[in-house]
């Protein structure tokens, strides 16, 4: 139906136009002017929109952008017909005729620009503005019919009472001012509203909008210099006059050679479509796929999500989670990108490629067998990530449990030993030393075992989980750490501000679990310790002079190695027989 | 005269005894508190020469209370005691104002009055 629509526009088009011309070539010397200039005032820039237009609706239907510049097209045609015909018959009637629609096609021609590229008015500013170019064009016409002399209107023959003023018209000059000025007010609201939008069209669209714009300007700021010089100067300079008047054909014929330009910019765009096969035939890490495809696209701020069936989720390049709702703004979009009808992955871009679906399916489908790869390599990253995100977890789990046993230990038995401890020393003041002197060495021996007993418990507490550390802080931890060792350690002074509690623990375990395979398994003599801040990390090196040869396998240095990943830190261990043992941890600590 | 004591502890069974020892060795317990805002209440009402704290309490801790009584010139004689050793809590105990730590199981009068005479 369209294309019928199209095709029979397009014929009548050129009907039109063959019949202007015809019309023109028989006027001879009653032309209301020189044949090129006509020629190329109604014909060339008639066909020249319609068929800029008619090759815009067949791109894209849905945009009203093509069926406005088919209308201007056809508007200037009639244009023609109407001031050629009132040429040859020489009657009012068809002047007036003319006279009130002989500035149609400027505002369509103005509803046009206000417009592009939507085709529709999107803002209050545009709709303001189409509304009051419509309202102002027949109006303004009529007045000046009604109250202008026809003979300044261009027809000599025409009566000049139509208001039976006896050919008076002392408002005439006057209403021609204020038409004038109407226009030019128009005229600059107009060049507003294409600066504003120029100045919010982002990157990717500016590349096809930016000739249409470049013409735009131009012909309104020619159009608006036009009326202004007419309303403030009546008569003027014939020079000025054919000047402006040929600035604006020029102009009027250029802006739909400056639309061509614009698409064929866009079909330019997919010539990177090539150049992206070309980069894609190159093994590409995962991660470069985003830029080489933001680089097709002219989109900096694209971004790739691969969708995981498994979880129902899309995913970056590192497996990590990206939240589609997140990008839904006015200037985001998303295209998903399908496979037998099921997503793979999704494009986050700009909203102006939008504009070129056709280009965005075209990048996706060149580059499908690459995201596909990425997709699978993305999934493996997720799945490590959810590793990485359960062992830490389990970290975290197991401290919670310390500190909650440690706890416990600390309320309950260490406290109801502490009350015994106390109600024994109570007891024992109130025996007589004489009197009950069995009684007082047992009780004194009760007191003494109890202590042990008290001493013993708040070792196994800390071992659990060390107080010193959440209290103090890892410096204090250290030392007392090195005071219960039972081999000399020295501690080199450590950052004294605090760390990320994760942080402060695995140092802390990292530096207990070396001191105590030193003093078991090494027959070391001598231990030291140190913590410093390099780069962002806290490096934790534990070093001593037993005999070597520990095994970064065994239990408990695998347990730290695990410990030390969960906070993507590294774990060294090196420990040559005979040389002693280094164990190094190096954790980040942005926790 | 003897000297006045305000014991804090959130364990009833832990205040009832040293009340006992305390009592028995001469001191006066002026009253109780189970907790950081309580205590800080009572040694102002009650002007008590010594607060006996336990660093382990509900609400604010025993370091927080010491270093509010602080603020007094004419402030009570601060003595923390707890169920884990001195050396678990590193410059704390010396930073918030305390006169002294005495571990709970080795709780004694004669520790309180060491304590005590320490600074006349």
């Amino acid at each position: 139906m369209s294309q019928r629509l199209r095709l029979a526009l397009a014929l009548t088009a050129l009907a039109a136009g063959l019949v202007d011309l015809a019309l023109l070539l028989r006027a001879g010397e009653d032309r209301p002017g020189p044949l090129a200039y006509l020629l190329v005032a109604i014909i060339g820039v008639s066909w020249s929109f319609a068929a800029a237009g008619l090759v815009a609706w067949s791109r894209r239907p849905d945009n009203r952008t093509g069926a406005l510049m088919v209308t201007v097209g056809l508007a200037y045609l009639l244009n023609g017909l109407l001031l050629n015909g009132v040429t040859l018959v020489r009657a009012p009637l068809g002047f007036e005729l003319w006279f009130l629609v002989a500035t149609l096609p400027e505002a369509v021609l103005a509803h046009l620009i206000a417009v592009y590229p939507d085709g529709r008015a999107t803002t209050r500013l545009q709709r303001l503005f189409v509304v009051a170019n419509y309202a102002a064009t027949v109006p303004l016409a009529l007045a000046q019919l009604l109250l202008v002399d026809p003979a300044s209107l261009g027809c000599a023959e025409c009566p000049d009472d139509l208001l039976a003023l006896g050919g008076r018209h002392p408002y005439g000059e006057a209403v021609l001012a204020v038409s004038n000025l109407l226009l030019a007010v128009l005229g600059a609201l107009l060049l507003w509203i294409v600066v504003t939008r120029w100045r919010q069209t982002p990157g990717p669209r500016r590349r096809s909008l930016a000739p249409v714009a470049l013409v735009g300007v131009v012909l309104l700021a020619v159009y608006m210099i036009q009326q202004t010089l007419t309303a403030v100067m009546p008569s003027p300079p014939s020079l000025v006059k054919t000047g402006l008047d040929l600035a604006i054909l020029t102009t009027l014929v250029l802006w739909p050679l400056a639309f061509l330009a614009g698409l064929a910019r866009t079909r330019l765009d997919h010539s990177a479509v090539g150049d992206l096969a070309i980069e894609l035939s190159e093994t590409l890490p995962p991660g470069r796929l985003e830029q080489a495809l933001a680089r097709a696209l002219r989109d900096p701020t694209l971004r790739l999500a691969y969708w995981l069936p498994d979880r129902c989720a899309f995913v970056d390049a590192a497996g990590r989670s990206v939240e589609l709702d997140g990008e839904v703004a006015d200037d985001r979009a998303v295209t998903i990108l399908r496979q037998g009808g099921d997503p793979v992955a999704a494009l986050l871009h700009h909203a102006a490629l939008d504009d070129d679906p056709a280009l965005v399916q075209a990048v996706a489908a060149t580059a499908r067998m690459t995201i596909e790869n990425g997709r699978l390599h993305a999934e493996v990253r997720a799945q490590l990530e959810e590793v990485r995100a359960s062992r830490a977890r389990i970290v975290e789990f197991g401290d919670a449990e310390r500190r909650r046993v440690e706890r416990n230990l600390h309320d309950g038995a260490q406290q109801r030993l502490v009350n015994v401890s106390l109600a024994l020393g109570i007891a024992r003041s109130q025996v007589g030393t004489a009197a009950d002197e069995e009684l007082a060495a047992a009780l004194d021996e009760a007191a003494a075992e109890l202590r042990c007993a008290l001493a013993e418990l708040r070792e196994l507490a800390r071992g659990i989980h060390p107080v010193i550390l959440t209290e103090a802080g890892l410096g204090p931890a250290l030392a007392a750490l090195a005071e219960r060792s039972p081999i000399p350690v020295t501690v080199a002074p450590v950052p004294p501000e605090r760390l990320p509690p994760r942080v402060e623990e695995t140092a802390y375990y990292v530096a207990s679990e070396a001191l105590a395979n030193a003093a078991k398994h090494a027959r070391a003599t001598a231990v030291t310790i140190s913590a410093r801040r390099r780069d962002g990390d806290l490096v934790v090196e534990v070093g001593d002079d037993g005999v070597g040869g520990a095994d970064p396998d065994g239990s408990g240095l695998r347990g730290l190695a695990d410990r030390v990943a969960v906070l993507d830190g590294r774990l060294r261990v090196h420990s040559p027989a005979g040389e002693g043992t280094r164990i190094t941890a190096e954790l980040p600590c942005a926790w | 005269m003897r000297p006045t004591v305000l014991i804090v502890d959130d364990h009833p069974g832990f205040r009832s005894l040293a009340r006992k020892l305390l009592a028995a060795g001469g001191f006066e317990v002026v009253g109780e508190a189970a907790d950081g805002h309580a205590a800080i209440d009572a040694a102002r009402e009650l002007r008590p020469d010594v607060v006996l704290l336990d660093i382990q309490l509900p609400g604010i801790d025993g370091f927080e209370v010491a270093e509010r009584l602080r603020d007094g010139a004419a402030g009570p004689a601060v003595v923390l005691v707890s169920s884990r050793d001195r050396a678990d809590y590193g410059a704390r105990v010396e930073q918030c104002g305390a006169r002294g730590f005495i571990p709970k199981a080795e709780l004694s009068v004669d520790a309180m009055r060491a304590l005590m005479g320490a600074t006349g």
